[in-house]
This record gives structure tokens, sequence and C-alpha cells, in this order.
């Protein structure tokens, strides 16, 4: 049996008000502790916001300057700069954000900072809509899905991130579950090495958002990477693929079954999401073979 | 103006940590690590603590699986090759991919510890009350065993010349090779039994003189009477008996005629009458009541016998014999055969028309033993032709114990270990009343439901090694071979470990809320997976009331189902915790 | 670059630059608008002719350009950054935001005309529509006056730790040319020490701004922002008064221009105050008793310092060159509010004078004043041609 192999050094606090079973808690828990102690978070309003904050204490060891919705790339960004003019180079900034504030309102921001290469650490909890709100749908939101804003589920799909960030050629991209906690340590340990614009996806399925049940979230994260659903992926210079998972081997039902959010959906819509599904692992599996298998 | 009052710190910067808040106050439900009974403990008839002796193996900490492997068995080699390994056919791993290979695994400790000369440890301190053990059999050595380990004085007495019971001669060598039953024989004498060999109970009067002469008595003389088939005159010198031909062999002396031999019976004794004969150059068929996938053998002792060439006439019955002038034909017919509720019992139907013959040199029926109990009448009560015990395995006769196949239909090597075990317990208590309450775990075995089979990518089954069939039949050298040390510590490394914690930090770093605290760390640590520069596994958790949310993920992604939700009244703010 | 005795031709956002290059920021998030972008210009001239040493961040909007801003300051980094109109405007949530973290950012206004529709004229109608953010706001009338003020937004800033707003009116300052002097850097030195942020991100002491905070806590803030804000005025004229001991160039809230005895009163901000001054002479070489209170810091407005220079003035004219609609003149209206409950207070008149840019001339300022001299002063503004 594979050993978790991350060291919790303690930089995440018991007593945040994440609910109960959350794995975005579960992911800051890695990250954190991974990204160590010479680090500052930017924490855009969102989920983490709340975990990470609630004044007058903090959950977070290092510094955290929580910003606004749309700013996590520029605030960050900023940090970075202001630390670089004082010398303080390998301070790593990383900068916690929702999809809301990713694919969303914070895209602009990111892509700027993308394209400026910044030195920071970008990391998107992606629970695919705005479940901090109470759960209305985000471009992140995939196909089908029900949300307090698509109560007959979504109709169109979700925006594919990776590949808009990898058209910007940074150096990091990845995607990451809370399925593998190994797997998240070491892409963050990755990206930590790397100087520029790392930006990495971790899938969150949310309990309330996504109607799964409190002790159900990592195994839901597992099934979405063992369908297919979310790839477990690195990108390289925004050209060269790794998918660090080869197999897909579950078909989508045993993953939309764990979910409240897809439970009205008929034979025909599981499988037109399926054929979706498909062919974005195709689609992956041709980036792969062109890839000239660099790695940084 | 002055609208602020300077004392208070500025509400920008935080000036503490989140631990001050106390959110273990929204838990319903609240994780309780607990050690439960894995179904191969369950189901091993010695109760071996299988998944922590497996789980040492894993660490490649191999004397310290051998000493919990000697706790309830001193016969690790010797149960590693012949024992019919219910808790394999219990194991949840096979509803994932294959049954663990614990036999091979029990196998490879046994060897280790003989190759090694490992030593148990010193007997701490010596009782004055003793016990008359009669019978050398497996049941009566590990009630020896047991009893020697626990300080009393243990006498053995043993009408053949050489212990071992039907181990030695029931079993051929080429299925327990004859080193090493000696050898883990030797280690229990060694103990310190004042042995007694060639001496044989011959009447009442010596069982009671024993009983008076000691504290107490152990029977286990075992099944010494074949049973006998009623179409079958056995004064014919073409039938032979399976338990004196197979007694004859471990001795190396052939009782055979002729070069046909058929042997009556489906279980081990039939299949070691034939795979023998088999050796000796003969022609061997078995007829069988059972269809093929009955037959009570184990199915490992079917498949190697067809290998060696025997064949099978199953589902099938003899009705009468008749000698011609070449040879004993057998009027046999197809029988309907279905199984009954209890072992052993079944029911027949002929099959009108069926009838076929067979022909044969030597016939040898095989179809179990059963015990003399009229020689106890009067002293010992008998139960359906066994002698008639309670749940502490005490006969009628107070301070008289039985086991084995004596006490028991349970007919197999480990069975008798259990009873000589569970005898020992139950004497020691008997003897000891004070000092020693046979510890019986009650719980529920953990089923698949509650492993995380994530965790256990599938993987096959580390298949021993056989000697080539070729060279199998020139001998009566050992068909299985151990497994090599590489493949122990896959096979070991496939054990689910059901109920029992193998530390392996799961529920530590999947809680969202940092609410289980390592209770003491340990630096070593075996796992081929392990890092070098890793984090200090926990050797013990406990849950901190004050943040955990009772969320469950511990529970959920606990390979090992050693942790359970219980309902959480909040009145308890005490760590709870298992170490 | 032109340099004589009387110093350097420079345009007001020239000025400016040189401004920041001596004020030593640390880094300066930035991002082009017209008339804003000569600033950006020259600053990265600058520090590409390695005349100056700044992060440079270039971002895609000036709403990553104000974050980028907030976050570094509060890394304890001294930060600058420009803008104007739609940029001003696009800031709008993180000016709140940048006063709130009490970080000590100075950024430059250049006031234009917010669309729609559109203009690119003078009009302060964009910084003055900020003016509830919690910036401190001044307002500049010459390219030497900006470059002093920009050296100057530094150091009142980061001694309040509240963010300083600098205007001045685009074109008629932003891209005249008059000769600048540029002071010595060792000055600049002296004047403006490297920052030392009380607060700051910082991994030893691991403290956390802006976590989410209950009604009490944050009605916590506001009082100690209206703390700080109520020493801003004399910051402003003790610092005002260092910098004029250092290179003869005083400047406090308030500018006084031929107020003694005056019983008219002109008041005004940015690039109107030079008009009004050519008024002011002309009306007072005709016997006229009139006099400009200049107002340099808009926010806070220095009420008590208005009510004192109005003291015995039966007339003020108010000129403001932005439209709140449905208000008014924004200077009118604080002026008013400021004067709330003056004994023998002035009559007040609110003269909507050249919003959108259009071109007031002294001749326009001496007819105003003979027509509202004696009026009685109405509550309204009144735009006026």
């Amino acid at each position: 049996m594979e050993l978790i192999d991350y060291q919790d050094d303690g930089h995440f606090f018991s007593g945040h008000v994440a609910c109960a079973g959350c794995v975005e808690a579960l992911a800051l828990r890695v990250i954190l502790n991974t990204v160590g102690s010479d680090a500052m978070a930017v924490v855009a309003p969102s989920c983490s916001a709340v975990i990470c904050g609630g004044y007058p204490a903090s959950a977070l060891k290092i510094p955290v300057f929580h910003t606004t919705l749309e700013s996590a790339a520029a605030s960050a960004s900023g940090v970075k700069r202001g630390l670089v003019a004082q010398g303080k180079t390998e301070t790593t900034v990383v900068a916690l954000a929702g999809d809301g504030g990713t694919y969303d309102i914070g895209l602009q921001a990111l892509s700027s900072a993308a394209e400026r290469n910044e030195d920071i650490l970008y990391i998107c909890f992606d629970n695919e809509g705005y479940m901090n709100t109470g759960g209305q749908k985000s471009s992140s939101t995939p196909k089908s899905a029900v949300t307090g804003s698509t109560p007959a589920g979504k109709e169109t799909s979700k925006k594919n991130m990776v590949e808009i960030l990898a058209a910007h050629r940074i150096p990091y991209i990845a995607t990451t579950s809370p399925g593998d906690l190994n797997d998240m340590a070491a892409k963050v340990e990755k990206a930590k090495a790397i100087r520029g614009t790392k930006v990495i996806i971790v899938l969150i399925p949310c309990l309330a958002g996504w109607g799964v049940v409190d002790d159900g979230a990592v195994k839901t994260a597992r099934l979405a990477v063992d369908s297919g659903v979310f790839p477990l992926l690195e990108v390289f210079g925004g050209h060269d693929y790794v998918l660090n998972k080869t197999t897909k081997n579950q078909p989508i039902n045993d993953y939309l079954k764990q979910q409240k959010r897809y439970r009205h959906m008929s034979v025909e819509q599981i499988a037109s999401l399926q054929a979706e599904v498909d062919e974005q692992w195709q689609r992956i599996q041709k980036r792969v073979e062109v890839s000239s298998g660099f790695e940084a | 103006m002055v609208a602020t009052d300077k004392q208070q710190a500025s509400p920008l910067w935080t000036t503490t940590t989140s631990e001050v808040r106390l959110t273990g106050t929204w838990r319903e439900a609240k994780p309780d690590y607990h050690v439960a009974p894995s179904p191969c403990h369950g189901a091993c008839p010695v109760q071996g603590d299988i998944a922590s002796w497996i789980q040492q193996v894993s660490r490649s900490e191999y004397y310290g699986a051998w000493l919990t492997l000697m706790e309830n068995n001193p016969f690790p080699a010797i149960a590693g090759r012949i024992c019919h390994h219910p808790c394999e056919t219990a194991c949840n791993r096979q509803q994932l991919d294959e049954t663990v290979g614990i036999c091979s695994l029990e196998r490879f400790v046994g060897d280790m510890a003989l190759t090694q000369s490992w030593a148990l440890p010193a007997i701490k301190q010596d009782d004055d009350c003793s016990v008359a053990i009669v019978g050398g059999g497996p049941a009566g050595l590990s009630c020896a065993y047991q009893l020697r380990r626990r300080g009393f004085k243990v006498a053995l007495y043993e009408a053949r010349d050489q212990l071992g019971g039907l181990m030695r001669y029931g079993i051929p060598s080429y299925r327990l090779d004859r080193a090493i039953l000696d050898a883990e024989i030797e280690r229990i004498i060694d103990l310190g039994i004042d042995l007694h060999l060639e001496v044989e109970l011959q009447d009442q009067a010596a069982l009671k003189r024993l009983h008076k002469e000691y504290d107490a008595v152990y029977l286990a003389t075992g099944a010494s009477q074949s049973k006998n088939l009623p179409m079958l005159d056995y004064q014919q010198p073409w039938v032979l008996d399976s338990a004196a031909f197979l007694a004859a062999m471990s001795h190396g002396q052939n009782m055979l005629l002729g070069e046909r031999i058929l042997v009556i019976g489906g279980g081990s004794a039939a299949i070691d009458t034939a795979r023998s004969a088999r050796r000796l150059g003969k022609a061997v068929t078995i007829l069988a009541l059972e269809p093929e996938h009955l037959l009570p053998a184990q199915t490992i002792e079917v498949t190697e016998a067809l290998e060696e060439g025997v064949e099978f006439v199953c589902g099938a019955m003899m009705q009468s014999t008749q000698v011609k002038d070449k040879g004993v034909q057998l009027h046999c017919v197809k029988v309907d055969f279905s199984a009954g509720a209890e072992r052993g019992e079944f029911a027949i139907d002929v099959l009108t028309g069926s009838e076929f013959n067979l022909v044969a040199d030597t016939v040898i029926p095989a179809i179990g033993q059963q015990v003399d109990m009229d020689r106890w009448a009067g002293l010992l009560a008998a139960d359906q032709g066994l002698a008639q015990t309670d749940q502490g395995w005490q006969t009628s006769c107070r301070g008289i114990f039985a086991g084995g196949d004596m006490a028991s239909m349970d007919r197999f090597v480990t069975h008798a270990v259990g009873m000589g075990k569970q005898a020992a317990q139950a004497i020691s208590h008997y003897l000891r009343p004070h000092t020693e309450v046979a510890q019986v775990k009650t719980e529920k075995p953990v089923g698949f439901e509650a492993i995380n089979s994530y965790y256990y990518p599938i993987s096959k089954r580390q298949k021993q090694k056989q000697t080539e069939l070729e060279t199998r039949l020139d001998g009566f050298s050992e068909v299985q071979q151990a497994l090599s040390d590489h493949g122990a510590m896959i096979e070991a490394g496939r054990c689910f470990s059901c109920g029992t914690c193998t530390y392996c930090d799961n529920c530590f770093y999947h809680c969202p809320d940092m609410a289980i605290t390592k209770l003491a760390t340990s630096e070593i640590d075996g796992s081929p997976n392990r890092a070098q520069s890793g984090p200090s596994r926990g050797i013990g958790y406990s849950i901190k009331s004050d943040y955990c949310k009772g969320c469950g993920l511990c529970v959920a992604e606990c390979p090992t189902g050693s942790i359970i939700m219980r309902e959480d009244t909040g009145c308890s703010t005490k760590q709870e915790s298992c170490s | 670059m032109t340099t004589n005795n009387d110093g350097t031709l420079l345009s007001g956002n020239h000025a400016v630059a040189w401004g920041v290059k001596l004020a030593r920021p640390d880094v300066a998030p930035l991002y082009p608008i017209t008339p804003q972008t000569p600033i950006l210009e020259k600053i990265i001239e600058l520090q590409d002719k390695g005349l100056m040493t700044v992060e440079l961040l270039t971002p895609e909007s000036e709403h990553s350009a104000m974050a980028a801003a907030i976050a570094a300051s509060l890394t304890g980094a001294r930060v600058f950054s420009a803008t104007s109109s739609q940029g001003l405007l696009l800031m709008h949530e993180l000016l709140h935001y940048a006063a709130g973290a009490r970080a000590p950012i100075v950024l430059f206004n250049v006031n234009r005309t917010p669309a729609s529709p559109w203009g690119f004229w003078p009009d302060q109608l964009d910084s003055l529509a900020q003016r509830d953010t919690g910036w401190i706001q001044l307002y500049s009338e010459t390219p030497q006056e900006s470059l002093d003020t920009t050296i100057m937004a530094f150091a009142i800033a980061e001694a309040a730790n509240i963010p300083v707003m600098v205007n001045h009116d685009a074109f008629y300052v932003s891209h005249a040319v008059e000769a600048v002097r540029i002071p010595d850097q060792q000055w600049v030195d002296q004047f403006l020490p490297p920052l030392q942020l009380e607060h700051k991100l910082d991994t030893q002491t691991g403290r956390s701004f802006g976590a989410p905070i209950d009604q009490a806590a944050w009605n916590r803030s506001r009082r100690e922002m209206c703390d700080a804000m109520t020493k801003v005025e004399s910051l402003v004229s003790q610092t005002g008064q260092r910098w004029g001991a250092l290179c003869g160039r005083n400047y406090g809230p308030l500018e006084h221009y031929r107020t003694a005895q005056a019983d008219v009163l002109i008041v005004t901000m940015g690039s109107m105050c030079g008009t009004v001054r050519e008024a002011v002479d002309e009306m007072r070489q005709q016997g006229q008793s009139v006099g400009l209170i200049k107002v340099r810091l808009f926010r806070p407005l220095p009420g008590a310092a208005l009510r004192e220079a109005l003291v015995g003035v039966s007339t003020v004219l108010v000129l403001d060159r932005n439209y709140s609609p449905g208000m008014g003149g924004i200077l009118h209206q604080e002026l008013k509010s400021a004067l709330f409950g003056m004994e023998k207070a002035p009559q007040i008149h609110g003269l909507l004078a050249g919003v959108g840019g259009v071109n007031v001339a002294a001749e326009h300022i001496q007819r105003w004043v003979s027509q509202y001299a004696q009026a009685e002063a109405c509550v309204d503004s009144i735009w006026v041609e």
C-alpha cells in the first residue's frame, strides 16, 4: 500500500470553519504544508477565504492577504514584486482562488499574470460552481449539472481551463485531486521549485453543492479521475502534456451516482456526457502523443 | 474627534490562530479506533492473529511475526504446508481479486524460524501443578506446548515410538517433510516435557492412575479405528486399510499388492493414499461418492493428484466385488450426491442403469476413522461416538480433558492444534482459577465493505512453486516449494489487515481538521514504498475532541476497517485513543 | 530636456514621473490611459536609462494594477501607480480596499471626463466621485506642484497609513510644459526615509490581513480610519512646511492668494486656480478686494482652516470643474457643509464652471464676481458660461 508521504509541519490549523468532511480544507492542509514556512498566501473570496480567515484568527501559519474576487493573480503578483523589491526573492507566493475567481471573474487577471510569467503558484480550488454563495453555476460547471442557477441542468460544457492556460505557455500547469494526496503534494513540490507562473487546478467535490455524503468527497474525487471526467495532468511550457493516470477504467455513471446534482439525468444525457468525456480523453491522448517528453 | 479606544487591537490584522475555535462542538458522531476480528481470524481453528503477523512480515519483522504465530500454534512450518486454510476461504481479498496466500506466508515464517534456529522466550516461572497428556499428535503436542509455556509440569505419553500422530503416520512426506515435522516437535519437547514414548494407556485403571498422579489429564488419543464399508470384506488380502498403509509408508514399508490400486473415498486420506501409491509406480483410481467439485479434500490436492496421473471416478459408489483371474472386479454405480447441512452429512440417490465395473489388484478404503469409546465406558461419557466434553473440553470426569479427533469430527490437523490450545487454556484455568480466562472475541468480523479497496491495486496471489511433475513421482520429496523472500513480501502486502490497524497514517492525513494526533512516532518503517525523507509514522492515534467535526473521512479512508463512527453525545471531552 | 537656472522644462506628467523617481518606490504597477500615459512612459524611460530601480508591473487593467499595488504595499514596499478617468473608475472597488487595508500607496490621477459620452477633457468628477473611498485627495495646479506633491504624498501616506491620490487636470497641467526645479535626490532621501510599516505581511509574524470580520470589528476599523483622517490636515501642513524648509516651496492644505481684507473669495481646485490668480490680479488692480482660496487638500476637507479663511468675507464663489448630477458642484456642496453653523457665514455661490473641460478665461471670472458679489446666494449650483 502506498503511504502518504508529505510532512505535516502544522502549517494549517484546526478550528477552521470548513464544513465537516470538506476536502478543500484537506487540500489546503496538503498544499500549505508542502509550500512550507517561507511563503505567503493571497486568498480570493471563496470557501478558502472563509476557511482561512475569521478575524481575529487565521487558520494559516503563513501570512495571508485576503483580496477581492477578481484579483487573486494580480494581488499575488503584487506580493511577489513587493517581496522581490525588498530582496526576499525566495519566498513562495501562493494564490488560492475558487473556480469563480479563476474561470470567471478572475480570468483576466490570471491571464495577465500568466502572460507576464509572474513568479507565483496559483491554486484553483475547482468545485465547479459558486458554492460559497449557495451553489450557482460558473463557467466551470459541467454540462447537465444542476445548480441554483441551472435548475434543469447546465446546457453548456465546462470551460477547459487547462488549454486556456496552456495557450499562455507558462512553465507548469497541473490538475490534482484530494483523491490522491501524494499526487497533490508532489505537484505542489514540483511547482514550488519552478520560477514563473504555475497553476494547479484541484478538483473539490463539494458536499453541499454537489450533493455528496459527508465522508464521500475523497471517493468522489477518485471516481472523477478514474472515469476520465477529471484527468490528472501536467503541462510543461504549455505544450508538453503528461497524463499521470493513464487508464480510464470507470464509466462516468459510477461518478455521477455519487452526486445529487446529476440525479435527474436520463440515459441519453449520461451517454452524451460520457461521449464528451471520451472525446476529451482522446484529445489529451493526442496532446500527450505529440509531446516531446520534456519535464521541468 | 477620537473614535477608538487604543487599548484594543486593530481589527485589520489577525492576532491568533483558528485553534481558538473549538469546532468539535459541531460533531454528532465520533470516530473510534477499535481492533475487530478479521474474517480469517474468525475462521482460523487456532484463532491465530493472522492480520497481525502478516503485517509484521510486511514490515520485515520476521521474528516478531513468528512469535505472534507461536502464540497460538507451535507448528507454523507444518500448518503452512498442510493446513486446510479456512482462513483463506474467509479472506476478504477474494472479493477484490484473489484470497491472500496465508498458508504460504505461514510456511515462509515457520521455515525461517527453523533455518535460523529461532528460540522461544524462556519460561518465566515454573508451576508445581502437573498435567499428563496422553497422545503425541497435534492436539496433545499443542496442549503440552501451551501448558509448558505457562510453567506447568507436563508429562507426555505416546503409544508409538515417535511423536506426531497423524502428522507423521497419516500425512506423506511429499506434503510434509519429516525434517520439518521433527524440528517443530523437538522445539516443543525442548521446553522441558517429561516424555514417555511407547507407553500405551492400557485400560481404565491406567487412566485412573494418571488422574491420581497428575493434577489434570488431557486425552488426545485420536480416532484409531477405521470405518468399514459394509459391502467390502476386510478379511480379503486385497483389501488394505488406508491408515495402516500410510503408517507403513511413513516407515518406508510398502504393503501394496499388484499394480492396479483402487482407493475409495474423497478426503485427504484418500488422496494421500492414492498419491503415495503413484509414487510406488502403481496405476491408481479414486472412487468417490462426491462429484469432483464437492470432494472433501483440498482443491490443490486433487489438482496435484490429477497432475500425477491419479484417475478419479467421482459421483459413484461400489456395490459389490467379485474376484476374477486377473484382479478384483468392483461393480459400481453412479449416484446423485447432495451434501447435508452438517459437515460429513450427505444423501445419495443411486442412478439406476448407470452401472459400470472397475478392476483392481488392491482396494484401499479411506472413508474415515472413528473413536473406540467403549474402552472408557463407565469412566468417560460418550456422545455420538466421541468423548463428551463441555465447552472447556472437560470430560464427564472432573480433571480429565479430551480433544483432537477423539472429541471432534473436525478432522483437521489445525483443528486439533486449536483444540489443544483451548484445552490448555481451560486446564490452566482449572488449575489456577484466578490466572486465566479464555479470551473470546465476540465482535463481528470486519466485512469487505469496511475495507477501502482503493488502497489495494489488483494484484494476483503469489503462487508457490511446485516440484516439476517429472521428478515428483520419483520419490517422496515435497511438492510445494516455499515463497521467495520477495514473493512473501508481495504476498504480505496484499493483506487488507482487516480490523487491525497498520499505522499507515491515512486517518491522520485525511483529516481536514487536523483532529487526529499521532500518539508516538516511529522512524522505523519497512514499507518498500517509504520515501527516504518521509514523515515519521504514527504508532497509535487519538482523536482531538476539540476539533473533530465527525465527518467520517478517517473511517472511509481507513484501508483496514479499524475505525468506526459512534454516536457522540458530546458529554465527554477526554481523548480516546488506540495504541 | 532643457535646463536652465530656472529649472527644467517639463510637462506636468513628466514632472510627476520625476517626483516618483526621487521618491524611490519599490513597486509600480502601471496601465496606460490618455492623458496619464506620459507618466508611465517617463517612469519606464527613467528605469530603462538606469536612473531608477523599481519593480514595474504592466498588468492588463487598472483594476489589476491597483490590486497589485495594495498587495505589494502590504509587504512593506513603497508603491506608486497612476491613472485617469475610466481607469480610476475601474479601480473604484480597490480604492475602498486600499484604504481599508491602510496601504500607504500613492496614486497619481490625471483628471479627465468620465464616459459617457467619451471625452478626454479636464474635469474632476473622476476623482471627486472617489471621495468616499477613504483616500486622501490632493489637487495640484502646476507641474512643479505636481512634482513636489508627489513626493510629499508618500510622506503623508506613510505617516497616516492612508493612501493618497494626487490629481492634476488633463492637458492644462498634464501636458503643459514649464520650467520645473527637480530637487536633489539627497534632499528627497532626507525628507523621505525608507518605508517602515508597523503591520505588514511578514513570514516572521505570520499575521494576516483581510480575514472576514464581524460587525463590531468592521465598525471599529472605520473608527480607526476616522481617527487617522482627523490628523491628516495638520500632517499635510507639517509635511508642506518640512518640504518648504528643504527646497523653499511651501505647501499647505489651502493656499491663500491675495486674501488680505478680501470681501470676495474665489474657492477652487486644480488648474482653474491659475486663471483665477490672473482674474484676482486684474480685479485687485481695479480696486476690488478679491482673493483666491486654493483647496489643495480636498479629502479630508480642511473645514476649520476654511472657516477661518472665510471669516469676515461677505461672498464666496466656488468654481466647480465637475458636476454631480442631481446635486451640483461637489466642492460647493462640501464647502456649504464645512461652514455649517458658522456665525456670519458668507454668501456661497456655486458656479459650475468649466465642466467637461470648456475654457474658463479670466474675464469670465471677473464677470461672475461682479454678477454674484452682491447677489443673494441660492442653495443650488449654477451653470455659468
